[in-house]
């Protein structure tokens, strides 16, 4: 239902007949049948296979090289270094892209990079912070191996008030370089067989605007290149710009006249297409016996490789009494950090939630009321509290201390809160058009990498409409549409979602005046629900949908959107838990539950909001069991780049998860949500792990090694 | 991948006779079910000029119950099928247990029995083409000043790898034997006496067989009457990992006492380890809380340790408890 | 792009070669060209000039040997196709890049065996695609993605990820569906663990798992038998 005003509002989150609610993806009969199509699936007329040759190494020199082998393999059509002999490689990923090899079919490909004979000097490789630090140590960036040293508060004041604090921590915390991990990997298929155009397909998080980039590459106009990502295989914001592989295959493209697929393979994208940057995270907190957080001191590195990697400034959420902190970034030659999943954040998170229940375990307290004492906002309180009791924090018999195991099993709850910006961009134009025929098509050049960006525009405007959200199409994924946002820091929810309710509001406000002689009323009192177009108050006069657009004539009712700054907010919370379980005999770590609470202002689609939930828990628990880049400390060679030695958590693994909506919240108004569901909940699993059995692993991931490193139980 | 020339005999015989006689992977390389194979090809570990294919080959995904009660395996015989046969089930769980948690139900689905016990290692090392480790023909077990979390702890130097099949320490308990088929004729050796240590001409293979063999199947005898039987795999990551540590324990028990025990471990040395001081330490003797401490401590007595796997112990120590209390209980 | 090594001569052999690519070549040990069927299969040059099974002298008398491109005959979703493929072509890479039109729903994610994305249903199991042989498909009966319902027409368990959103991006998606569909076709209305199991062997990055699994037993509860499709 919805109501005529001069300017569009949401209303409150009780009113819709569609948001708010459950609503399945629009493309999920398209994406379960296969019939969707990616990037990695377009198949063009006379399209060749490119493979990028990558030097294993982090720093090396070519000594020899040979391309004539490859060269000489049946289908292969075009094989060639762009470093010549003599030439270095700086670091691993963008750097390590050595040459190419383009074949008819991917097979040849395959066997032309077999031929590809490439003799190395490996050079000392600086894959470690220790090894970056170390005196004498080859420099990796151009400003030093240490850059972007920052610091605030005064040490001075901190270490007085620790010398007053009842229960003072000491810790280092380590937090390995992870990756993405997006199943469909980077890469591009460019469209270009001569003349003055191209078509690029992009597995992108951005597409508006996009175009420009490979504009440049090919040196053509920009207006003149079309980029298209109708779905995207996973991002988790390592998917901006096109890379050097955006580059390379615009460059083959050129001189091969022919379209080029060129995708990373699995391999190359853990070498050369960005991570999470590591961290290690010197601590001294402390806290008075009631309660207070007094004094905290970090001293931070960043491991972002040639990246200068990502760490919000200490305290983080938390209210400390005071705070000294002194970051810096220790660059190793290793592929650079990328935006991932609430940058910074997951990494603050586990040393500052393992800090905070040190401290309260410390004092024996209970580490909720110890949080929800230093925590100033209100509404972590009410999340708190909820999670609490969802996990059933309240009936578990050890609180203030850690359990003592039996029969070598043991069980914990963890916690652990999350804040993000939720911001948005002013950049979105909708347009809407209804057809005589009673067809609704909503275009903008957003993408959908998963987030159900496509979900979202439909059902907005269905809404509007009084629709169902399959009977509004959507043309979304092209830099040709109206422009829209990237797809990263969760800003496509607040920055789609007003301009999308603005021409939606705005398509029914001219249909309104259409009608409104018909219904012999003003247009001010036409209302739209459930397929018909009534008057107010006398649903006597009405008429379908359907007859409704008839009356548009022979031209369908065109109408754009654009952002509305007071249909959106910003600033969000959360809340998690997790209850694991500890086989101190094999040093398992099973999560047997876990809990999320999630404010975003109106629910815009409650089923993807959950969705986002429990894959954010997901990742952290994959995150806090499993993952960590492993390179030859010697070499540089990387050894986890496969999803065999690169474990992400399976079916196996997966515990009852619990995603809440926090509908306490009662905005009017939309903001993403999904980074901060990602922020705690490996801080929960290992703050659990503690309460169970009190071991305190302060290095992720927590392994059965781990644990059994702890438990002290080498023999 | 590189190009290569796909064989299909039809005959044992005639897969020998396409295998070179000099351990020379770039000539010709066995096919069975290919899970490993694959990845192999894929990474550039081997490139051979032929792939010789044993699905050609009639008969040899049979599973025969003889008239004795003994179990012969084709090297085909695929890791589900045995998995699901209810007389393994039933006779000889520690076979059935090992052959449900191999990979992940694709790869039991193709997977054989002939390529699980013939699968080369996953030490990180080895399986990075760019790494000539010195099972590879270099001159240094990178692993063993190295990432060896996944290494051994038993049996280890000059390389460190552990073998990864599932199959294999179960089969050895079992008693059971290969027999290999190559151009000079077959013969039959004890799949305790199949695999190598690194130490014992072992570096650059796993295993006696020669270059030019096939293992055509595997013969499990008949059990003694009595038998109770387990496979315990730890992984770490559950749904699909290899084995961190496993145990393959048999166990024959009258009126509390133990009357026979062979126990073998998986994951944690280059063979499959059997433990037989420790099997002696349980005959005559209940399983109580000594005698289990006494034997896991045997176990791994000859634990050597590298930097980053000294965990394998005590979760060693942990699987074999497990499995002595499941049995006995 | 940067100059490259290769001189004058190179580039002649070079052009030369891409003219030639689609060819392919004689090889093996034995003599004539056997243009019959392969073992429960068939296999016929794809040209004239091309090749393909060979016979390999004694005592592989009866030895097929593959080289270079050559055509073979699956049986995909019930119908009969025939593909050009190379002895290492994949089962994957025949369907994404070689039959026509090519069959982009089985996706390639690791290319080793470890995701599950490449799942297909081989004689009523689930396999990795990419870790098979084309060669070694021809006989048995495959099922993909593609055969497994329609947008218009879904499939019980696609339904059911729809309705319990058991799909984000849906990259891993085609695969946990067919993995999903050889499981209730062995287990009917299978429990959270054997589900579990069962799909052990497929990887989502986004986190859909628990719907996933949630729609599994869903779809198994609703009482559709087993083998339906």
């Amino acid at each position: 239902m919805t109501s005529a005003r001069n300017r569009p509002e949401w209303g409150s989150n009780d009113t819709h007949a569609l948001l708010n609610s459950d609503i399945p993806r629009v493309d999920g009969p398209e994406k379960v049948t296969g019939r969707a199509i990616y990037t990695h699936d377009i198949r063009l007329p006379q399209m060749v296979y490119a493979r990028l040759v990558v030097c294993p190494y982090p720093r090396a020199k070519i000594k020899s090289q040979s391309y004539r082998k490859a060269r000489k393999v049946p289908g292969v059509v075009h094989g060639a270094p762009f470093k010549e002999v003599g030439d270095s490689i700086a670091f691993q990923g963008a750097d390590g892209v050595v040459g190419a090899i383009v074949a008819e079919t991917p097979e040849a490909a395959a066997a032309g990079l077999c031929g590809v004979k490439i003799d190395y000097e490996v050079l000392e490789p600086v894959v470690t912070p220790e090894d970056a630090l170390a005196p004498g140590a080859p420099v990796v960036g151009r400003r030093g191996n240490v850059t972007g040293l920052s610091s605030s508060g005064d040490r001075a004041e901190v270490e007085a008030a620790l010398s007053e604090c009842a229960a003072v921590v000491r810790g280092t915390f380590r937090v390995p370089v992870q990756h993405h991990v997006s199943l469909e990997t980077h890469g591009v298929v460019v469209d270009y067989r001569g003349g003055n155009e191209a078509t690029v397909y992009f597995s992108t998080q951005g597409v508006t605007g996009s175009n420009r980039e490979f504009a440049s590459h090919l040196d053509l106009p920009s207006e003149n290149v079309r980029v298209v990502a109708h779905n995207v295989g996973g991002g988790f914001g390592a998917k901006f710009g096109g890379g050097i592989e955006g580059r390379i295959a615009c460059e083959l493209a050129l001189e091969l006249r022919r379209p080029v697929h060129l995708m990373l393979t699995r391999e190359d994208e853990f070498l050369m297409a960005g991570n999470r940057s590591g961290s290690e995270q010197r601590v001294i907190a402390g806290a008075s016996r009631d309660g207070v957080f007094k004094a905290l001191a970090v001293e931070a590195d960043r491991h972002g490789g040639v990246g200068r990697g990502a760490l919000p400034t200490p305290p983080y959420i938390y209210s400390v009494g005071n705070t000294y902190s002194e970051i810096r970034s220790v660059h190793t030659a290793t592929d650079s950090s990328r935006a991932m999943r609430a940058p910074g954040h997951p990494q603050a998170s586990f040393a500052m939630e393992s800090v905070l229940d040190e401290l309260a375990y410390g004092i024996n307290m209970d580490p909720v009321e110890f949080r929800k004492k230093n925590l100033a906002d209100p509404v972590y309180h009410r999340q708190l509290d909820r999670v609490a009791k969802e996990i059933g924090w309240l009936e578990h018999p050890h609180r203030t201390q850690p359990g003592v195991p039996e029969n070598a099993l043991a069980v914990g709850i963890g916690f652990g809160v999350a804040i993000w910006g939720s911001r948005s961009r002013d950049i979105t134009v909708v347009d809407v058009r209804i057809g005589p025929d009673g067809s609704v098509l909503a275009a903008t050049g957003v993408q959908d990498i998963g987030q159900g960006a496509r979900t979202l525009v439909a059902a907005i405007v269905a809404e509007e409409l009084g629709l169902a959200a399959h009977e509004v199409s959507t043309d979304i994924g092209d830099s040709r549409l109206p422009p829209s946002v990237a797809s990263g820091g969760s800003v496509t929810t607040g920055s789609l979602g007003p301009s999308v309710k603005d021409g939606a509001f705005n398509a029914r406000v001219e249909l309104a005046k259409r009608i409104a002689p018909m219904l012999d009323a003003e247009p001010e009192e036409i209302r739209f629900a459930d397929h018909r177009v009534f008057v107010e108050g006398d649903s006597g006069r009405s008429v379908s949908w359907k007859q409704a657009c008839a009356s548009l004539g022979k031209d369908p009712l065109q109408v754009s959107g654009r952002f509305q700054p007071h249909l959106r907010d910003q600033g969000i919370h959360g809340a998690q838990a997790a209850k694991v379980e500890v086989d101190l005999l094999t040093g398992r770590v099973t999560v047997l539950k876990m809990v999320s609470i999630q404010d975003q202002g109106l629910p815009l689609n409650r089923m993807a909001i959950r969705s986002q939930m429990n894959g954010g828990m997901i990742q952290a628990l994959s995150f806090a069991l499993f993952e960590e880049r492993v390179l030859d400390k010697k070499t540089g060679l990387m050894l986890s780049g496969n999803l065999e030695n690169y474990k992400i958590a399976g079916c196996g693994e997966m515990p009852e998860l619990v995603a809440i909506i926090d509908d306490e919240d009662t905005r009017e108004a939309v903001m993403g949500m999904a980074e901060a569901s990602n922020i705690p909940g490996h801080s929960a699993i290992g703050n659990a792990i503690y309460n169970a059995c009190g071991l305190r692993l302060r290095e992720m991931p927590f392994t059965p090694a781990r644990v059994l490193q702890a438990k002290g139980g080498m023999s | 991948m590189n190009t290569f020339d796909l064989q299909k005999p039809t005959s044992i015989e005639g897969a020998a006779a396409l295998l070179p006689t000099s351990s020379d992977s770039r000539q010709a390389v066995l096919l069975a079910g290919g899970q490993d194979l694959l990845g192999e090809l894929k990474d550039g570990l081997v490139e051979p000029e032929r792939v010789v294919n044993l699905k050609g080959v009639a008969g040899l995904d049979a599973m025969n119950w003889e008239a004795d009660g003994s179990l012969t395996l084709g090297a085909l015989v695929t890791l589900q099928s045995l998995a699901e046969e209810p007389r393994v089930l039933e006779e000889m769980a520690v076979l059935a247990e090992a052959a449900q948690q191999v990979g992940s139900p694709q790869i039991r689905s193709v997977g054989t029995v002939g390529g699980n016990l013939n699968q080369r290692p996953r030490c990180w090392y080895y399986r990075n083409a760019d790494s000539v480790c010195l099972k590879k023909g270099g001159t240094h077990c990178f692993a063993q000043l190295g990432e060896n979390k996944y290494n051994a702890i038993l049996g280890g130097g000059p390389t460190y790898i552990v073998h990864p099949s599932d199959l294999a320490p179960a089969l050895v308990a079992l008693g059971a034997s290969a027999v290999l088929v190559s151009p000079r004729g077959r013969r039959t050796v004890l799949l305790s006496e199949y695999y190598l240590l690194p130490a014992d001409d072992g570096i650059t293979r796993e295993t006696i067989r020669e270059p030019d063999e096939v293992l055509a199947s595997v013969h499990v005898p008949v059990q003694r009457q009595g038998m109770r039987s387990t496979y315990i795999k730890f992984r770490e990551r559950g749904s699909y990992d290899w084995a961190l540590s496993s145990v393959a324990l048999c166990l024959w028990m009258s009126d509390g006492m133990t009357t026979g025990a062979r126990l073998v471990l998986g994951g944690v040395a280059p063979t499959p380890w059997r433990c037989e001081s420790s099997e002696l330490l349980l005959v005559g003797h209940a399983v109580d809380e000594q005698t289990i401490r006494r034997v896991v401590d045997e176990a791994l007595r000859q634990a050597e340790p590298l930097s980053d796997n000294a965990y394998k112990v005590p979760l060693t120590k942990g699987l074999v408890t497990r499995a002595l209390q499941t049995l006995a209980s | 792009m940067t100059p490259d090594d290769r001189s004058p001569s190179e580039q002649d052999e070079l052009d030369e070669l891409s003219g030639l690519s689609r060819r392919s070549f004689l090889k093996g040990a034995g003599g004539g060209v056997v243009a019959g069927a392969l073992a429960g299969g068939l296999a016929q040059p794809s040209t004239s000039e091309g090749v393909v099974p060979q016979e390999a002298s004694a005592p592989g008398a009866s030895t097929v040997s593959l080289s270079g491109r050559h055509q073979i005959a699956l049986q995909v979703n019930g119908e009969q196709v025939l593909v050009d493929v190379e002895p290492q072509t994949t089962l994957l890479g025949a369907l994404r890049h070689h039959v026509s039109p090519p069959m982009t729903g089985t996706k390639e994610v690791c290319d080793r065996g470890s995701c599950g994305a490449c799942t297909v249903i081989v004689d009523g199991r689930p396999v990795y695609s990419c870790m098979q042989l084309a060669d070694d498909m021809p006989g048995h009966a495959i099922r993909t993605i593609e055969g497994i319902g329609t947008p218009d027409d879904l499939s019980p368990v696609q339904e059911e990820f729809c309705r319990f959103d058991g799909l984000m991006c849906g990259f891993c998606t085609p695969g946990f569906i067919v993995a999903s569909t050889a499981c209730l076709e062995k287990h009917g209305a299978p429990d959270v663990d054997t589900i579990k199991r069962e799909l052990s062997g497929n990887v989502c990055r986004c986190g859909t798992q628990t719907h996933i699994i949630r729609a599994v037993q869903a779809a198994g509860e609703s009482g559709v038998l087993k083998g339906e499709r």
